[in-house]
């Protein structure tokens, strides 16, 4: 613990005179010389690899693709994508924590999802502690929706989890199972006293396909699972699990808001990350790398495009962990409470 | 896909769908010529293509399957260009008790694909649903049968077994045989399919291309159901059933319709729901993500342009699979001629890389090993690897669907009776199942 502070802080140091002012003043040219000059002689001699630990063509490969292309183009090294698939990522996870070197050539893109596999399933061979963030990507919050011509078309985020609580059992919701999906209603139920009906699904795809067949009466999702049926007017969100309001739906009020709360967090955060122990001299090179990337207009709007909300403020190594780290507690006191962690 | 990048939306998914049913194509070819199916989609093709090959008839079965293949794929896009709304709505009334009835329906089917020994068969079917138990449970998420193992807690991979069951036990089993040709020594003689093929399979097409067109939407549905459902129909219907499993046309041209046309219609859901119904389907919508595309009802009206240009695309590949495919026949038949002792390291070789590419997973390839043995010995005691992947292959969505529709009942099992497409798919199971008995009992009472 103590080591990693003092690794993300030498980072952070060497990374920060670097970042503050480049989305200003600074133009292409200087950028990509600073990151040059923080470049090891002997490093890269091979391209990078980033670890994606779900298959491709989800929203964390979108971004490992779309991350690893704007490296190339602020450092001009190259970065390949490669999934190591299973498990629903426990098995990426576990190589990246446990397996893989810690040379800098081999990192990971991983989501916060990555929080739960640590704390309930990595069964005490790994922790977060096995890696170390680079830099920060993304985030989406997960949203209630609802069908725009269903039996609850009209009803609010409160109206449902209050239908809930007078008739349990009654109201369909479509959830993943043992997944952030699934947290958010358990949450729900254990802040509200609301008892749904929780029907398993596969994914958020089938979910949103369910609340528009009328099989379930209410479905969570993530932007990007349901944006075009609600350009169709097909679905209506109802609230949004994230910290602040979706900049894409100024409208929908977060649970939060509605519930007075301020711990109903979920979705996915996602971040390039590394195993735990890589020279500094490389850390910094990559850190500035992919800050540099993180930091394009360009991959920002690639990001939007996938309903994600790329955030700069998270500049360093030692503020993603911070914040990642208030994520994670959040989680792992929901998974005390509701009784899935001792 | 990351070749997508670069391109134009239309172009890449084009690209993406292109290989996607050639590689629907190419499984075949090695079904019919050395036994070992592609991908789960062309076991069915095995089971009379090899024995097509074995009498001589390699270039036919080729043929034959080309052809089918691409008057299937061209009639489901014409259906899809013109029923794509219509159809959309359909794929939604679907929700997990109708797939559990379409699940049930595609075990019983299973059933009526066995060969030899029916009890033998249905061992096979019960250890393929055992093995696909393997993994995290789909519903609460509990480790299943892992013993603690990180790389068991995602199951088999599909794969990993369908490569394991056919292409190393067939390895394996061709060793033993003293490496005979026997292919090779029945002499290859036509190439291309008679007037009376032509009269046997032209209604197994339309029938398979019908068939996988509905299966294809369906989100439960898919290539692989629809394949064997369409070899299940055949052999039903036939006029004399004993021909198949013996090298029946009719028995290659229906499956392997059904697979391309389910290819074909299996874009409906994806473009109009954003709905993958597979692995593939799933990495071609993230290749429209990327591109900035997003699949769903509005795609049609925002990009017109990607929607047309990728059906038109399907049209154009559909003809060009024919066009490289039906010259190429003369040179994968002299393939059979390269002895066995040259041939099958190779496709050990092709086994390895393949398995291991798919995930790149080293797990995987002991999985292929492993199932490669198991397949073997089962084999030389005459179980049948068909049904043992298929309802291997079935068994998640069953179970899943079955479970949500417990979930979702109030009443139980009476939530199937409530609806009238899980009624009828249910109905015609228990049809099927009853014919089959009777079959069987009237077998017997002739026997005595």
């Amino acid at each position: 613990m103590k080591r990693r502070a003092i690794c993300s802080l030498i980072a952070g140091l060497l990374a920060a005179p670097l970042l503050l002012p480049v989305a200003h003043a600074q133009t292409e040219a200087d950028v990509k010389a600073q990151v040059a000059k923080l470049k090891p002689k002997d490093f890269p001699t091979q391209p990078i690899e980033l670890t994606v630990v779900y298959p491709a063509g989800g929203a964390v490969d979108v971004s490992a693709r779309h991350v690893g292309k704007y490296f190339e183009k602020w450092s001009g090294q190259k970065a390949i994508v490669n999934n190591r698939t299973g498990g629903a990522g426990i098995v990426g996870h576990t190589y990246l924590a446990t397996q893989a070197k810690n040379d800098g050539y081999t990192l990971g893109v991983v989501a916060s999802l990555i929080f739960a596999d640590s704390m309930l399933r990595s069964q005490g061979r790994w922790t977060l502690d096995n890696l170390e963030p680079i830099a920060y990507l993304n985030s989406d919050g997960l949203n209630a929706i609802v069908s725009s011509e269903g039996p609850y078309k009209d009803k609010s985020f409160k109206d449902m989890i209050e239908l809930a609580k007078q008739k349990p059992n009654t109201i369909r919701v479509a959830t993943v199972p043992n997944s952030v999906f699934e947290y958010l209603v358990d949450q729900l139920e254990l802040v509200t006293g609301a008892k749904f009906l929780k029907v398993p699904f596969q994914g958020g795809a089938p979910a949103i396909a369910a609340v528009l067949g009328n099989h379930v009466d209410m479905s969570i999702g993530f932007h990007v699972e349901f944006i075009s049926m609600l350009e169709a007017k097909k679905v209506t969100p109802i609230a949004v699990a994230s910290a602040e309001r979706s900049p894409y739906l100024p409208n929908v009020p977060t649970v939060n808001e509605i519930l007075g709360r301020k711990d109903v967090i979920w979705g996915a955060t996602r971040w390039v990350t590394a195993p735990k122990g890589i020279p500094a001299d490389r850390k910094a090179y990559l850190v500035a790398a992919f800050n540099a990337a993180v930091r394009d207009p360009e991959l920002q709007a690639e990001f939007r495009k996938l309903g994600s909300v790329p955030d700069t403020r998270f500049a360093t190594p030692a503020q993603i962990a911070e914040h990642l780290n208030r994520l994670a507690t959040l989680e792992r006191d929901f998974y005390v409470k509701s009784g899935r962690l001792k | 896909m990351p070749v997508t990048f670069a391109l134009t939306p239309v172009a890449s998914i084009a690209m993406l769908a292109a290989m996607f049913y050639g590689a629907m194509y190419g499984g075949s070819t090695t079904s019919i010529l050395v036994n070992i199916p592609g991908e789960a989609a062309s076991v069915v093709t095995c089971l009379d293509g090899y024995q097509m090959a074995k009498q001589g008839r390699a270039g036919v079965a080729l043929g034959m399957a080309a052809i089918g293949s691409f008057i299937a794929g061209t009639l489901s896009l014409v259906a899809m260009t013109f029923f794509s709304p219509l159809l959309t709505s359909a794929a939604l009334t679907f929700g997990p008790p109708e797939n559990f009835a379409l699940m049930v329906l595609g075990l019983v089917c299973t059933i009526l694909m066995i060969q030899g020994s029916a009890l033998k068969g249905i061992m096979m079917i019960g250890l393929g649903l055992l093995l696909a138990t393997v993994g995290i449970d789909l519903v609460d998420g509990k480790e299943r049968f892992t013993f603690g193992s990180v790389d068991l807690s995602a199951g088999f991979d599909l794969v990993a077994v369908v490569i394991g069951l056919f292409g190393v036990s067939e390895i394996l089993l061709n060793v033993e045989s003293a490496i005979k040709n026997e292919v090779v020594a029945t002499r290859i003689r036509e190439l291309l399919p008679t007037w009376q093929d032509w009269k046997d399979s032209w209604k197994p097409i339309l029938r398979g291309s019908g068939l996988g067109f509905l299966l294809g939407v369906i989100p439960g549905g898919g290539p692989v159901t629809a394949s064997f459902m369409s070899y299940a129909v055949e052999r039903r219907i036939a006029k004399d059933p004993t021909r198949f499993g013996k090298g029946a046309i009719e028995g290659l041209a229906g499956p392997e319709s059904a697979n391309n046309a389910a290819v074909a219609s299996g874009m409906i859901p994806l473009m109009s729901l954003g709905l993958p119904g597979n692995a593939v389907t799933a990495l071609l919508m993230g290749a429209l993500i990327i591109q900035g595309v997003q699949p769903g009802p509005m795609m049609m009206s925002q990009h017109p342009d990607v929607f047309w240009g990728v059906i038109a695309s399907m049209y154009v590949g559909n003809v060009f699979l024919l066009i490289l495919n039906l010259p190429l026949i003369g040179l994968w038949v002299q393939l059979l001629r390269v002895p066995y002792a040259v041939l099958f390291p190779i496709i050990l070789l092709l086994a390895v890389v393949g398995t291991y590419s798919a995930n790149k997973n080293f797990f995987d390839l002991y999985v292929m090993i492993g199932f490669g043995v198991i397949g073997y010995v089962l084999r030389k005691f005459d179980y049948e690897m068909g049904p043992l992947l298929l309802s291997f292959v079935l068994a998640p969505l069953l179970e899943q669907s079955l479970r949500q529709s417990m979930v979702m009942s109030s009443e139980g099992f009476a939530i199937f009776l409530a609806r009238p497409i899980t009624v009828t798919l249910l109905a015609i199971s228990l049809a099927l199942i009853l014919l089959v008995v009777k079959r069987k009992v009237q077998t017997k009472g002739d026997a005595t």
